[in-house]
Parts: C-alpha cells; structure tokens; sequence
C-alpha cells in the first residue's frame, strides 16, 4: 500500500496542478460574473456564493488549506447567509430606488468605476512590502504554525479585531432592540 | 486472537490484495492508485448508504418500542425489507415540480444537500489507521464543507416559491447558525487540549488508561463531559432532529422547505440528513469518545473500526430515544436556549480546558475546571429556570 502511495505521490502534481487551479479558477471568474449580470437577486447571490466555494477550491489546490477552508467557512456558512438573509428581509419595493445609484451613468459609470478601483488595488498591491519578498518555494504552512503566528507574533492586531468585530456586533443589536416607550 | 487480527487488517488487505491482483495484469501505476482511491470512496459510502438503510426501518422500529406498539413488521423477516419497499415507493412516485418554483434551483437544492453529507465522512477515522483523507486540520474541514448545508436548505426553501417553504428555511438557517458557534466551541476545546486538529491525532490522544482500566477519553474530564453534552445538543440543532425539528414542524409549517419536494428529491433529503447524522455521530466519537479505541484494555483485541461504528451507532440510538421522548421546542426558546444556554456554558467550558492544561492535568485540575464549569451551569440553570418554579396547582375555575 505504502509503496503505491510513493508512485502516487511521485506523480507530477506540481505540473498537473498548475493546470488544474484553471477549473475552479474559471468557475469563480464565470460565478463572479453572473453574480454582476443577472437580474434576480437570489440568482446572484446564489452564484456569488458559488464564487466563494470556487475561490476556496483554488486556495486548497494550490496547498494553502488552512485559508481554503476558512473561505469555505466564513464566506460560505456566514456571509452568503447573511447576504440572502438581507435579500429576504427587504422587501423588493425598498430595493427598487436603491438598485442603481450609477444607473444614469450606464456601462460606461460601471466600466470606469471597476477600472479605478482595479488600478487603485492593483497600486497598493504593488507598492505594499509583501509584493517585494520573494515567493516562498513551499507554501503549505501547517496549522500549528499559522497558530503560532497568531496567538504570539500578531496577537495585538488580532485582538483589536476581535475588539472591533465586538463593537459591530453590540451596535447591530441596539439598532435591532426595539425602543421601550418610557 | 488470529481471528480478531485478521478482522483488524482485512479491510486494507481485501484492498492490498485487489490491487496487487490488478498490478499482476499490468495495470499502471498511477491507475491503480485512482481505483483504489474510487474503491476507498465506493466503499466509505457504501457503508453509510446502508446504515442509512438500517437506521431508517430501526427508528421506526425503536419509536413504536417507546410508543408501545410494534412498528414496520410486514416486509421481510422483523420487517427489515423496509427500506427496500420505501426506495421503490420513492423511485416510483411521481416528481412534482411547482409550476411557480423556479426550476434550477428547486432541483439543485437536494444536489447540493448530499455533497457536504458525503464530503465530510472523508476525514472520520473509522479504526487504526483507517482515514480516508489525512488532513492536517480536518476538524476544519469537516465544520468548514458543513457549511454547504446551509445553502442547500436556503435553496431547497426559496427554490419551491412557496410561504411555508421559505418560512421553514429561514427557521433551519437560524437555527443552523446559532447552533453552529456552541458546536464549533465545544470541538475547539478537544483540538485545544489534543494540540492538534487532526481527527487522527485526537484520537490517538485518547488512548491511555488510568490506573489501568479508566480510558482517557475527553467525555470523562468535567470539561470534555460538558463539551460532550453542548456538542450533543448542539449536532441535534445541526441535523435539525426532534427536539429542534421546527423547521419542518408539521402542525404549523407543513414541511418546512420539504413541503415542495417529492419522489426522489424528498428521499435524496432525507438521505443526506441521516448520512448528516451519521457524519456528525462520527465526529462526537472521534472527539469525546475515544474514536475506534476500546474502553478498556483487554477489549483491545476487538478490531478498532467495530468499535468506531458500535459507537457511532450507540450515539445514533440515543437520537432516535430523544426524538421517541421529548417534545418539540418553541422556536423562541430555541434561539434563548442556544445564544443565553448554550453559548456560555461552551465558554465556561473552553476555560475549563485552559485550567485543566495549566494545573497541570492533575487531581487539582480536576477540581478547579469542574469549578469552572459547574458554577457558570448553576447560576444560568438558576436563572432559566427560577420563573417556572414549581408549586401545587391552584384550580382556578373548577372548585
């Protein structure tokens, strides 16, 4: 058994799954875009959350595992609810005025406001320090380490999430407490 | 002893022996190993297709035991055949589609439903050295494809276009995620403790005996019991099983995001919830009850993965004995249940489980994290339950 395993992983996946990343990839992109383009909005949000599956398959593939299933997670198990819970909530009358602010604009607002934003990302993206540090030739990182990590070197900023996630979280429920009459 | 040995390996050997017969034809290597990885597949979810099988016609048999009358006993000896009548009566039922519903979704959502409920089963370990799929942080995965649920039953709901469907899943939705932080608390406090987030790690942890015949599963710690409990509570909320089967509380909601569904569609659901079940039982075992370890030292020679699944199975049985006795919960108790109950008591017992590794695992971290736990369990039980305090009844109209 343990030899066929050897064989098995004697493989060429780097090769393999450089090619295979392409799959969940495009699914994502394919996703991403129906989530702009269709008209009903549980169909986008359902096809958004497929994005977030995808995007969490491609971090898997390319061995970063930990993140994967963090994606799946928090963006699959909390945030698509959250977005389909906010869908269902509204009734569509509150969402006709809403829909569009840009919708004077037509594609060309839309064309040029993604275009900003991509070149403002992509500016920061480069400029950051982390664009400079060469990459990594393994990047699968175990869990104790990522834990580490966390727990002993970025502790504070973790914390001062934590603090703020808190802060969101007892805001939400004061605008969601009904006001007692006196 | 041989007997017991040979039982012990014969999965792996059944599968060894295949594959060096297939390599005696001149199957390449590479393919070989995709056939035995499509046979480890087939049969991990061969094996729990069929509990699913049995599971069925004995729940029904244990509720009509607890009911005091017999159950299904017509098809087959002890009525066993059940389920063969019931996949036949599924299969040939007509599939009704709502003319309103919107059809890619309404037949996506039970897709959807069975891929986590089989996904998951891949990093339970079923005995020594018995994993499917050997992850690093499997626990993760497991809480982290349990997600996908989630959806499916947001689909499911939303997909029938009908009041009582989208009702009943937003209830399930609510309910799966305000149940999820105690269930994903109470496993970190294992992984915690294990240092590790490997189920197999877990599990290998558990295995000592104290003063030679205690075992050292978590369940038998003040912490790990707790956990054990909120866990259990909690993978009830998660299966959406009485008592918190509000989702598809038939008095007021027909069948919650069921009510649409028929035919093969409605069996696919209530396959994926009981393979759900199972995956979910499985995880409880690895965490708290020693996995596929024995629970005392001279049982050790019975192979591991019998008892990976007498566990799995006695942990399903007490589903079944709850459903059989408690009513079903309102759904604002519930939720007070879930965020005022149960999402301290997990807290208490995460600060427990730092205790209990700081003092050093002894005597007295025993008796400071069952302090820990058991003063928090008080004061909240206290306050739940001060307002119902129990007194003789006064007949108001009836004297």
């Amino acid at each position: 058994m343990n030899d066929l395993l050897q064989k098995f992983n004697a493989l060429p996946w780097d090769a393999i799954g450089q090619w295979l990343v392409l799959l969940p990839a495009g699914v994502m992109l394919l996703a991403a875009a129906g989530a702009v383009a269709l008209r009903n909005l549980i169909h986008a949000a359902l096809c958004l959350t497929l994005s977030f599956i995808a995007l969490g398959i491609v971090f898997i593939a390319l061995g970063a595992e930990f993140v994967g299933f963090v994606q799946l997670l928090v963006y699959v198990g909390a945030v698509a609810m959250l977005i389909v819970f906010a869908i269902l909530l509204t009734r569509p009358s509150d969402l006709a005025g809403a829909m569009s602010p840009f919708a004077g604009f037509g594609p060309v607002g839309g064309i040029l406001t993604g275009a900003a934003l991509l070149i403002a990302l992509l500016a920061f993206i480069f400029s950051s320090p982390a664009a400079k540090t060469p990459m990594p030739s393994m990047p699968v990182a175990p869990v104790a380490q990522i834990g580490n990590l966390l727990m002993l070197d970025f502790v504070v900023p973790l914390q001062a999430v934590g603090v703020l996630l808190t802060a969101a979280l007892i805001g939400a429920a004061v605008l969601a407490m009904e006001d007692k009459k006196p | 002893m041989k007997f017991f040995d040979l039982l012990e390996t014969a999965p792996s050997d059944l599968l060894k022996w295949f594959v060096n017969l297939l390599a005696g034809y001149g199957v390449p290597a590479w393919l070989l190993a995709v056939i035995s990885a499509v046979i480890i597949i087939g049969t991990v979810i061969g094996v729990f297709l069929g509990l699913f099988a049995l599971c069925s016609v004995m729940e029904r048999k244990i509720l009509a035991r607890v009911q005091n009358r017999y159950g299904p006993n017509r098809v087959g000896p002890f009525g066993l055949f059940q389920p063969v009548a019931d996949g036949i009566k599924m299969i040939t039922k007509e599939d009704l589609v709502p003319r309103s519903a919107d059809k890619i979704v309404h037949f996506l959502a039970p897709v959807v439903m069975m891929i986590p409920a089989l996904m998951v089963l891949a990093i339970l370990p079923y005995g020594r050295g018995m994993v499917p799929a050997e992850l690093d942080a499997g626990i993760l995965y497991f809480f982290a494809v349990g997600a996908g649920t989630e959806v499916a039953v947001f689909m499911a709901g939303w997909g029938s276009n009908n009041k009582y469907s989208v009702m009943g899943a937003m209830r399930a939705i609510a309910q799966m995620v305000s149940y999820e932080l105690p269930l994903i608390i109470s496993a970190v406090v294992v992984a915690m403790i294990a240092g590790s987030l490997s189920p197999a790690a877990i599990v290998e942890a558990q295995g000592t005996f104290a003063f030679g015949f205690i075992p050292g599963w978590y369940v038998l710690t003040p912490w790990g019991f707790v956990a054990c409990i909120l866990f259990y509570i909690a993978a009830l909320a998660e299966s959406n099983r009485s008592p918190f089967d509000l989702p598809e509380g038939e008095s007021e909601l027909v069948a919650g995001h069921l009510t649409e569904y028929s035919g093969f569609k409605y069996a696919t659901f209530f396959m994926a919830e009981y393979v759900g079940m199972f995956a979910i039982c499985g995880l409880l075992v690895t965490l708290f009850l020693g996995g596929w370890q024995a629970p005392l030292p001279f049982l050790t020679i019975v192979p591991s993965w019998c008892w990976f699944f007498g566990k799995v199975a006695f942990v399903a049985f007490t589903m079944i004995w709850v459903r059989a006795t408690l009513p079903r919960l309102r759904i604002d108790h519930l939720m007070t249940f879930a965020w005022k109950f149960m999402l301290p008591m997990s807290f208490a017992a995460f600060l427990a489980a730092a205790a209990w590794h700081y003092a050093g695992r002894g005597p007295l971290a025993w008796a400071l994290s069952a302090v820990i736990v058991g003063v928090p369990y008080f004061i909240l039980g206290n306050h739940f339950t001060a307002k119902f305090a129990v007194s003789n009844r006064r007949y108001q109209f009836s004297e």
